[in-house]
C-alpha cells in the first residue's frame, strides 16, 4: 500500500480487551507514522463510524441489532476486515450459554424489565459479513497484532496459524498437563500461537485462542482421552464450548464419542 | 422546540455508552447516560458451570481491571469453600492486584483524561509536543502490564491466580527486580502527581456527595476489606450489601443504577478511597496528601484523577513493601489443595475504578449463584447526577463545548461500560 494506511477500530460487545493490547503496544507509535485511524472510540474523540477505511479491526461479538447494521456499515467502508479476538471470531465467552434461550438468560438477569436496546444472543462477526482475516486469542497477542499488521504493510497477507498450542508446549519442554496430571487441557485442539502460555504456568488451556481450522481440530480423539479419564459428555462439551460454542463440528464429533461405547 | 445534545459514543472510555441530554422551558429537563453495550449475562452463563472454568471466564467482564475481577472472584469462591490463602499468596496477589492499579491508573490519566486538558482529540496526537508525558505513562503502564504477566501470566485475562494460589510462582530475582522497577517508577507517579495537581477542577459540578469504599484490612490503606465504610459514618459487613446496595434497571441503559440505602446516588472510586480512607495512607503519599488535601475534594467527581495520581505513588510504595514481606519468607510454596465444598462467599475488593463485588454459591463443585457489582454500575447514577450538574451551568454553551464538558465529566470518574454491562441479578 502507499501513502497512509487507514485504519478503523470497532467495538461491539467486548471487554475492550483486544484493543486495550492493540493500543498498549509501544510499536504502535511508530506504526502510526504510517497511518491515520478513521476511527476508533477507545483512544480517539474525533472518532466516525462512517469514514471509508483500508484495514478495519473488529473487536466483539455481535450482540444487538445495532451491532448487526454497525458491522454491515463497516463491511461496505473497508476494504479489508479483520475479526480480531475470541468474540469476534468465535462469539466469546458469552456464548458459553447458547444452550439456554435468550429470553431465559434475560429473565435470570433483567426480570420483568424492559431496555430500549434490542439484545440478542452474541455471534461471530462472520455469521453477518465476510472477514477477510481473523486475529485469535482473548486477547491476540501483540505479536499477531504486529504480524498481520506488517505483512498487509508491505502488501502482502498473512498465514492462518493450522497448528495447536499443544505442538508449542511440547517445542517448550513442558510437562503434559493432560497425560501427566490428567487435566482437561485443550491444547490439542486449540490454535497456537500463544507460545503454550497457560500450561507454561503450570495451568490447563481452556482454549482462548480458540479451535484450530480447515477441520483438523480433532473434537472426537481428544473427547475420547477426557472419557478415558472419567468426565462426562456433559463436562467435556462444557469445557470445549467455553470459547467455541459456535463450532459446528464440536457436538458431532463429541457426541460419536460417546455412541460407540454404548 | 429544542433539539436535544447527544453524544452518540462516548469516546477515551472503556466500552460503549452515549450522553443524552435534554433541553426544556426551565433549563435542562433529562440527562441520560445511555449504556449502549450489549448485555453480556455473565452471572447467568456461568450458573451451574464447574467453579474453575467459571473463575477463568469472570474476568473477561472486563480488559481494564480483569486482574480486579479475577481476584475478586477468587476470593469470593475461596470464602464460599471455606479457604483462606496464606499471608504470603495474599501478599503476592495485592502485588498482582497493584499492578492493575498502575496500569489502569496510568492508562486513564495519560491517555483518556489528559487529552481534553490539552486540546487533543487523542493521546498519539500528543506525542511531539509531550513526549515526556507519553514516555511517563507507557513506562508506568509497562511496569503494571509486566507486573501482571509475572505474576498472573498476562496482562489481560490473567489465568495464573487459581483456588488455592497460583500455577507458578515468579523465582526470587525476579521479585528483586521488580522491587527495583517499582522503585525507579516512584518519581515518575509523583511528577504525575504535581502534572494532574495542576489540572482544572470545574467547580460545577461541587456539592455533597456520599463516598462509598472498603474498610481495608490491616488498618493500612489498600484493597481488600470486610466491611463497607460509607462517608456519612455507617459502616456494614459485607455481607449486608444487599441491605444497602439496592440496584435497579433504568429503560436507558443495559447497566443498572445502584442506590444507597434504596434511594441515594453515591460514588466509588479512587476520590471515595480517599474521602473515607485518607488517615491509612503511609509514606510519601501521606506527606502529597497532607500538602495538597485543598486539591483531593470529596465534594467533586473531577478530584478523582488527582486521587488517582495519588495512588501511583502509594501503591508504588505498597508493593515495594509487600514483596519485601515476601522475600523475608522466601521460599514459598505457590499453591495449596483447596477442597471444593459447598457454600457462599462476599468478597469486595477495590478496583482501580472503586468498589467490585462477587458473591458466588458453590454446589456440588458448580456456581449455583452469582451475583457482581461492578464500580460503574454503582457509580452511573450519580455519573448522571454530576453532568446533569455541568449541562444545567453550561446550557447556553455551543452544543460542542457542552459535549466535552459532559464527556469530561463522565471521564473523570473513568466508568468502565463493559463491566457494567454483564448485570447482576435482579
Amino acid at each position: 500500500m502507499t501513502g497512509k494506511i487507514r485504519i478503523g477500530f470497532y467495538a461491539l460487545t467486548s471487554c475492550y480487551g483486544c484493543q486495550l493490547q492493540f493500543a498498549m503496544m509501544d510499536e504502535i507509535i511508530q506504526l502510526l507514522n504510517k497511518a491515520n485511524i478513521e476511527c476508533w472510540f477507545m483512544v480517539d474523540r474525533d472518532s466516525d463510524e462512517d469514514r471509508e477505511v483500508d484495514i478495519a479491526f473488529i473487536e466483539g461479538s455481535v450482540s444487538t441489532e445495532e451491532e448487526v447494521e454497525l458491522v454491515k456499515k463497516v463491511r461496505e467502508k473497508a476494504k479489508i476486515v479483520i475479526a480480531v479476538g475470541s468474540c469476534a471470531v468465535h462469539g466469546g465467552v458469552q456464548s458459553w450459554a447458547n444452550d439456554k434461550k435468550l429470553e431465559e438468560l434475560w429473565k435470570t438477569v433483567y426480570g420483568d424489565a424492559k431496555v430500549k436496546f434490542q439484545p440478542k444472543m452474541a455471534e461471530p462477526v462472520e455469521k453477518y459479513i465476510k472477514v477477510d482475516y481473523k486475529l485469535y486469542g482473548c486477547p491476540p497477542e501483540k505479536k499477531d497484532f504486529l504480524y498481520a499488521l506488517g505483512t498487509f504493510l508491505v502488501g502482502s497477507w498473512p498465514e492462518d496459524i493450522d497448528y495447536p498450542v499443544c505442538l508449542e508446549c511440547r517445542l517448550k519442554g513442558n510437562p503434559c498437563i493432560l497425560i501427566e496430571k490428567g487435566e482437561p487441557c485443550l491444547g490439542p485442539v486449540t490454535v497456537a500461537g500463544c507460545d503454550a502460555r497457560c500450561p507454561s504456568y503450570g495451568i490447563a488451556c481452556i482454549g482462548c485462542r480458540g479451535a484450530i481450522g480447515y477441520d483438523v481440530a480433532w473434537f472426537d480423539s481428544l473427547a475420547r482421552t477426557f472419557k478415558e479419564k472419567g468426565l462426562t459428555k456433559e463436562e467435556i462439551l462444557e469445557r470445549m464450548k467455553i470459547f467455541n460454542a459456535h463450532n459446528p463440528k464440536l457436538e458431532e464429533m463429541v457426541n460419536k464419542i460417546f455412541e460407540e461405547g454404548e | 422546540m429544542y433539539i436535544p445534545i447527544t453524544v452518540d459514543h462516548i469516546a477515551r472510555v472503556e466500552g460503549k455508552g452515549g450522553i443524552e441530554i435534554i433541553m426544556g422551558d426551565e433549563g435542562v429537563k433529562e440527562v441520560k447516560l445511555n449504556i449502549i453495550e450489549g448485555p453480556r449475562f455473565f452471572e447467568a452463563i456461568t450458573i451451574g458451570k464447574k467453579l474453575e472454568e467459571a473463575l477463568a471466564v469472570y474476568p473477561r467482564i472486563c480488559s481494564f481491571c480483569s486482574a480486579a475481577h479475577k481476584l475478586t472472584a477468587l476470593e469470593a469462591a475461596e470464602k464460599a469453600v471455606g479457604f483462606t490463602p496464606r499471608e504470603e499468596i495474599q501478599a503476592l496477589r495485592e502485588v498482582l492486584y497493584i499492578g492493575d492499579m498502575i496500569e489502569s491508573h496510568a492508562l486513564h490519566l495519560y491517555l483518556l483524561v489528559l487529552p481534553d486538558y490539552l486540546g487533543y482529540s487523542n493521546p498519539l496526537s500528543m506525542i511531539d509536543e509531550y513526549k515526556k508525558e507519553i514516555e511517563i505513562a507507557l513506562k508506568l503502564k509497562n511496569l503494571g502490564s509486566w507486573m501482571m504477566d509475572v505474576l498472573g501470566s498476562r496482562a489481560i485475562h490473567q489465568e495464573n491466580a487459581i483456588l488455592g494460589g497460583f500455577g507458578k510462582l515468579p523465582d526470587k530475582t525476579t521479585l528483586e527486580e521488580m522491587k527495583g522497577k517499582l522503585k525507579e517508577a516512584l518519581p515518575l507517579a509523583e511528577y504525575t502527581f504535581e502534572l494532574f495537581a495542576k489540572l482544572k477542577q470545574y467547580k460545577e459540578v461541587e456539592g455533597p456527595i456520599i463516598h462509598m469504599a472498603v474498610k481495608p484490612r490491616g488498618d493500612v490503606y489498600g484493597i481488600y476489606g470486610d466491611y463497607i465504610k460509607v462517608s456519612d459514618g455507617f459502616e456494614f459487613p459485607v455481607e449486608e450489601y444487599k441491605k444497602h446496595i439496592v440496584e435497579r434497571v433504568v429503560e436507558h441503559s443495559f447497566a443498572k443504577h445502584s442506590f444507597y440505602n434504596g434511594e441515594r446516588p453515591f460514588m466509588v472510586g479512587a476520590i471515595s478511597r480517599i474521602a473515607n480512607n485518607a488517615e491509612l495512607l503511609y509514606g510519601r503519599a501521606k506527606e502529597l496528601y497532607s500538602q495538597y488535601r485543598d486539591l483531593l475534594q470529596p465534594t467533586n467527581p473531577f478530584a478523582n484523577n488527582l486521587a488517582q495520581a495519588l495512588e501511583l505513588v502509594y501503591f508504588i510504595e505498597r508493593a515495594i513493601d509487600l514483596i519485601d514481606e515476601t522475600l523475608a519468607k522466601w521460599p514459598i510454596r505457590p499453591k495449596d489443595e483447596v477442597e471444593i465444598r459447598d457454600g457462599r462467599g462476599v468478597s469486595f475488593t477495590e478496583a482501580p475504578r472503586g468498589l467490585l463485588v462477587y458473591t458466588l454459591e458453590i454446589k456440588d463443585g458448580r456456581v449455583a449463584y452469582a451475583d457482581i457489582i461492578t464500580p460503574t454500575a454503582m457509580n452511573l447514577a450519580m455519573m448522571e447526577h454530576h453532568v446533569r450538574m455541568m449541562a444545567e451551568k453550561h446550557s447556553n454553551d455551543e452544543p460542542e463545548q457542552l459535549k466535552l464538558l459532559a464527556e469530561m465529566v463522565v471521564r473523570a470518574y473513568d466508568p468502565c461500560i463493559s463491566c457494567s454491562v454483564h448485570v447482576a441479578r435482579l
